[in-house]
């Protein structure tokens, strides 16, 4: 709603500004002022004067009574303020501090347990491994031992070449149809005749 | 319901502000309010705050009556708010801010005028005696 208390109506002298231009003034050109050189040269000094003047009658203004720079100019009430927002901030901080410091040691005790089992855990199996690969080679070493009798040596070379010639042995061997391994080259099977049948 | 020139503008604070003049006469009789409004409004919205007067015309002691609340115009201008050039020449007038440059103008061709109009007058006389 709009309330009409507040209007004025105001009565204008003008013609309003969308009616055409008038006939007796249609064809008119207007004069243009000339201005001469010293009188251009005298306003210009004077407005640059003025300008100077202005500037600085609005900085005193401004360092007088604005309101903006009386906010931030106020530095003692500025100080207080930051000042006691600091401690609040710092108060916050130190109880995560605290809190953050629990935290952590029991974090860190917990992860030195660990790396201690773990460093166990490692040297109990390097110690096993150690103990295996020992038994290991021990039974290498066991069965070379036994095995010590059987080696050919160049005093028994002879006794050794006149034994395997003296037993040849004959790896061929043949299958009959029921799946018999008759062993040898030269060997005949014994029952030919039930095969036969 | 108080009157547009009591104070009762909306404005933010950021808004360009600007003191000028504005139009409380009729037909053929200028009067002015000296005002502080934001500089996008139009000239008889409500205003900021009125900070004087002016009376164009003399009156019967041929005296131009203008009152200012030096002190508000003083806070305004000192928070930033623009002047118009009218106001400027009144204030210059008024010895408040220094004299505007065009006043210096409009003097010294009225004081030329003047000379040349008694120039004038007084080769007429002689050519005429």
């Amino acid at each position: 709603m709009i309330s009409y208390q507040n209007l004025q109506s105001v009565r204008w002298r003008r013609k309003p500004i969308w009616m055409p231009t008038a006939k007796s003034k249609l064809y008119r050109i207007p004069v243009k002022p000339v201005i001469p050189e010293e009188e251009k040269e005298e306003i210009k000094r004077l407005y640059n004067n003025y300008r100077t003047y202005i500037k600085s009658i609005r900085r005193f203004l401004t360092y007088k009574h604005s309101v903006l720079l009386m906010a931030k100019s106020d530095t003692e009430q500025l100080k207080k303020a930051f000042d006691e927002d600091f401690m609040r901030c710092k108060e916050i901080n130190d109880k995560w501090n605290e809190d953050l410091k629990k935290l952590r040691e029991e974090r860190v005790a917990k992860q030195l347990q660990e790396e201690i089992e773990f460093a166990k855990n490692r040297m109990a199996n390097l110690i096993k491994q150690k103990e295996q690969k020992l038994a290991e080679a021990e039974e290498i070493v066991r069965k070379e031992k036994q095995m010590v009798g059987t080696f050919i040596t160049p005093e028994n070379l002879d006794e050794v070449i006149e034994k395997a010639l003296s037993n040849p042995v004959d790896y061929n061997f043949a299958i009959d149809l029921e799946g018999n391994r008759i062993i040898g080259r030269e060997t005949k099977p014994e029952e030919q005749v039930s095969v036969k049948q | 319901m108080l009157s547009p020139s009591s104070g009762i503008g909306r404005f933010s604070t950021k808004s360009a502000k600007v003191i000028r003049f504005v139009r409380k006469g009729c037909t053929n009789r200028p009067f002015f309010h000296i005002v502080v409004a934001e500089r996008r409004r139009e000239q008889f919205e409500p205003v900021i705050e009125q900070l004087g007067s002016y009376d164009p015309l003399p009156n019967e002691n041929n005296e131009k009556l203008v009152s200012l609340n030096l002190e508000r115009i003083r806070f305004w201008m000192g928070n930033g708010a623009l002047v118009s050039k009218p106001v400027e020449q009144l204030l210059g007038l008024a010895g408040f801010l220094p004299i505007h440059p065009t006043s210096y103008m409009v003097a010294w061709r009225n004081r030329k005028a003047a000379e040349k109009e008694a120039e004038k007058k007084e080769s007429d006389a002689n050519s005429a005696s």
